[in-house]
């Protein structure tokens, strides 16, 4: 049963779309991972699941309510952790927490276990009188966190919650989203750094220039690359003879062939076996190879050899 | 209800965070408060609350005894100090270092030359820069010149007479006594000027002039840091979590500039009371009338720190064009100095600034001793100042940066 369904949502700026026809849909209980570099479009989309800005076609709906007409409805279910640490740096830790829980209108003794349960579950209980101000950038993280989750939100929507945290914090984040994800909530979460994505999100989302190129979970996105892995093959002269792809894709074990300039790609089930009958038929068609590269699949190549660079640029 | 329940939550969570801020309240009361004080005591020989003192060269080269009473007539003032110089200090105005608006050279045998009728010319030099001092010593030369020519002149007739009535009279001795006559009447002062306040307008304290009007650029000063703060809110995404959670814009936009309109009434609020129970500064007789000033002033401030928060995009830029705009209409609007001794155009076009309208509410009140009525319409055109300050600033406010 999806609790969020994100149909060709478009948000542009002057002529400029930042989010492109983005459509996805998230099952409930589920962590659903935004992959992308930086400027893909995650923030954007993010920003309009949470009611911040308006789309500019397209439409999202959480739980059933619309996020352009229901959305005072919308925000008293979601809970919303900024990229930025959106946190009051001279009030303490119980101060901050006790002002949002305020304005998500808890109050009295609700507010007081509220602010213990989410410090104890961010492991910041003993801290709770200290500025923000004095903690580390791993700490505020945690607290950032927690300020989304005091009045128990359904759907949970975390901005890159581990920018710039030492992995111990990383660490202590994930087990939190976890626990929360244990206790009913459904994620989505957004992030630039694919071991993340591929460590928590049940489904996984990979944007860029504000499309979605790919979607599906870990084992489907891998299988896009073949389960057993990459030949890269760099061959002179550039460009493929006619059929040769055709040729290489009827090779034992190989799944799906792509060139691109003087490179060519080859995902197969069992690289190691596939290897010497591709490298006969490319004997065979007079290409020379001047590099051979064999790797494992992940992310990190899926979206190379969808969009022909680093994840990272 | 709601709302108003959660504007006032995000009210006091900013007067908390300005309660634990030190350094604001350096900018908002320290400061003011030092600057106010320097400049009231700088400035009180202005007026009546002090006394001008000065120090004026002299050359005396006559040998004769009017050189020395000329000179002692005027060390007589209390507010002079006589320094007996040479003629190229005089020439200079500098001795040992220090300096004079004005210096007075008595000639050569200026005793002999005044008794034998002859007109004699006293040197004075005076520095063409100064405005206070050199007036005040020159115009304390004239008195004293005039009263030593007023009384040779009236010698001179007794002298005249005597000598007419009696032919055989020594003329000189008469010249002399008659002299004595005159000078010792002279000091008696037949005719005098006897000094009193004008009615209704009172003796002014430094501090009854220059408190208002570094208050209120003080609290333009508090409101442009709350306008900063309104575009740190922004930039660093707590606006943004405050947007996406189920409260108004309107709660989180009106929380924010009450706590900044409650800072600036406690701001302006204990600039005056210290200035009051500190430095003897009268809050005149309506003390109703000057708290609505106060409320006013701080209102219309608080929607100008909304409007300069509107129209600007960083807090660098909110910084600098608001510096600029607070000096601009505190020299305009008679915050350093009175509006009464500048040029008409300018005190018309000083009336386009808040602090002129807030000026003449608050300084009605306690120096002209205005009451309530009388400050209504200031308050009025304040109050339309700031709504409409208000007004623009909420409409253009971007809860979102660009």
């Amino acid at each position: 049963m999806s609790i969020v369904q994100a149909d060709s949502l478009v948000k542009k700026y002057g002529g400029i779309a930042a989010v492109d026809g983005v459509s996805f849909s998230i099952e409930k209980g589920q962590i659903f991972g935004l992959l992308g570099p930086n400027g893909a479009g995650k923030t954007t989309t993010i920003s309009i699941l949470s009611t911040f800005l308006e789309p500019t076609g397209g439409e999202a709906a959480v739980d059933g309510l619309s996020v352009r007409r229901q959305a005072g409805k919308v925000r008293e279910i979601i809970g919303f952790v900024p990229q930025e640490i959106a946190l009051y740096p001279t009030l303490t830790a119980l101060q901050n927490l006790k002002f949002y829980g305020k304005m998500y209108g808890l109050g009295g003794a609700l507010l007081d276990e509220r602010c213990r349960d989410v410090l104890e579950l961010v492991e910041l209980w003993e801290r709770r009188h200290d500025n923000i101000e004095k903690f580390s950038g791993g700490m505020k993280r945690r607290i950032n966190l927690g300020a989304g989750l005091l009045h128990g939100p359904r759907f949970l929507l975390l901005d890159e919650p581990t920018v710039g945290v030492d992995p111990q914090s990383r660490e202590h984040i994930f087990d939190t989203i976890f626990k929360i994800r244990d206790n009913g909530a459904t994620i989505l979460y957004t992030s630039h750094y694919m071991e993340e994505v591929e460590l928590l999100c049940d489904h996984i989302a990979i944007m860029d220039r504000g499309k979605v190129i790919a979607s599906g979970t870990l084992k489907e996105l891998l299988k896009m690359l073949g389960e057993g892995g990459v030949i890269e093959l760099e061959v002179a002269p550039p460009g493929c003879p006619a059929g040769l792809k055709e040729k290489i894709q009827g090779q034992q074990e190989v799944t799906a062939t792509r060139s691109e300039d003087n490179k060519l790609f080859v995902s197969s089930s069992n690289s190691a076996r596939s290897l010497p009958p591709v490298l006969k038929v490319l004997e065979q068609s007079g290409c020379q190879i001047s590099s051979l590269e064999l790797y494992a699949p992940s992310l990190e190549k899926l979206f190379i050899q969808l969009t022909g660079k680093e994840l990272r640029e | 209800m709601p709302a108003i329940k959660k504007l006032w939550y995000v009210t006091a969570k900013d007067l908390l965070i300005v309660a634990k801020d030190r350094g604001a309240w350096m900018t908002l009361l320290v400061t003011p408060l030092v600057v106010i004080v320097v400049v009231s005591f700088a400035l009180s020989p202005i007026y009546k609350g002090g006394s001008l003192h000065a120090t004026m060269l002299v050359t005396n080269h006559d040998a004769g005894s009017l050189g020395k009473q000329l000179t002692d007539a005027l060390a007589a003032s209390p507010n002079i100090t006589i320094q007996p110089a040479s003629d190229r200090e005089s020439q200079t105005l500098k001795q040992s270092g220090s300096s004079s608006g004005l210096s007075l050279v008595i000639p050569k045998n200026f005793s002999a030359r005044v008794q034998a009728g002859e007109r004699v010319q006293l040197q004075v030099y005076e520095d063409p820069n100064s405005t206070t001092s050199a007036p005040f010593l020159k115009g304390m030369i004239d008195g004293a010149v005039n009263r030593f020519s007023a009384v040779e002149v009236a010698a001179k007739v007794a002298v005249a007479e005597a000598v007419e009535q009696n032919r055989q009279a020594d003329a000189s001795a008469v010249a002399s006594q008659a002299s004595a006559a005159a000078s010792a009447q002279m000091q008696n002062q037949p005719i005098q000027t006897r000094e009193q306040p004008a009615g209704g307008v009172k003796t002014l304290n430094t501090f009854d002039i220059e408190t208002p009007g570094f208050a209120v650029m003080f609290l333009l000063f508090g409101v442009m840091i709350g306008a900063e703060g309104l575009l740190e809110e922004r930039d660093k995404g707590t606006m943004g979590r405050l947007m996406v959670a189920p409260v108004s814009r309107a709660s989180i936009l009106g929380g924010k500039l009450f706590a900044q309109f409650i800072v600036s009434v406690i701001q302006i609020t204990l600039l005056f009371a210290v200035g009051h129970f500190a430095f003897s500064m009268d809050t005149g007789s309506s003390l109703a009338g000057l708290a609505l000033m106060l409320v006013a002033t701080a209102f219309t401030a608080t929607s100008f720190g909304l409007l300069l928060a509107a129209l600007t995009k960083t807090r660098r830029q909110a910084s600098s064009i608001g510096i600029l705009a607070i000096l601009l209409m505190s020299a305009l609007g008679g915050s350093w100095w009175p509006l009464d001794i500048v040029p008409s155009f300018m005190r018309k076009l000083g009336h386009l600034s808040m602090n002129a309208w807030a000026l003449d509410g608050i300084k009605g009140i306690i120096i002209q001793g205005q009451g309530l009525a009388d400050i209504l319409p200031q308050a009025a055109v304040l109050f339309a100042y700031g709504s409409v300050c208000f007004l623009i600033g909420l409409k253009m406010f971007k809860v979102r940066a660009a």
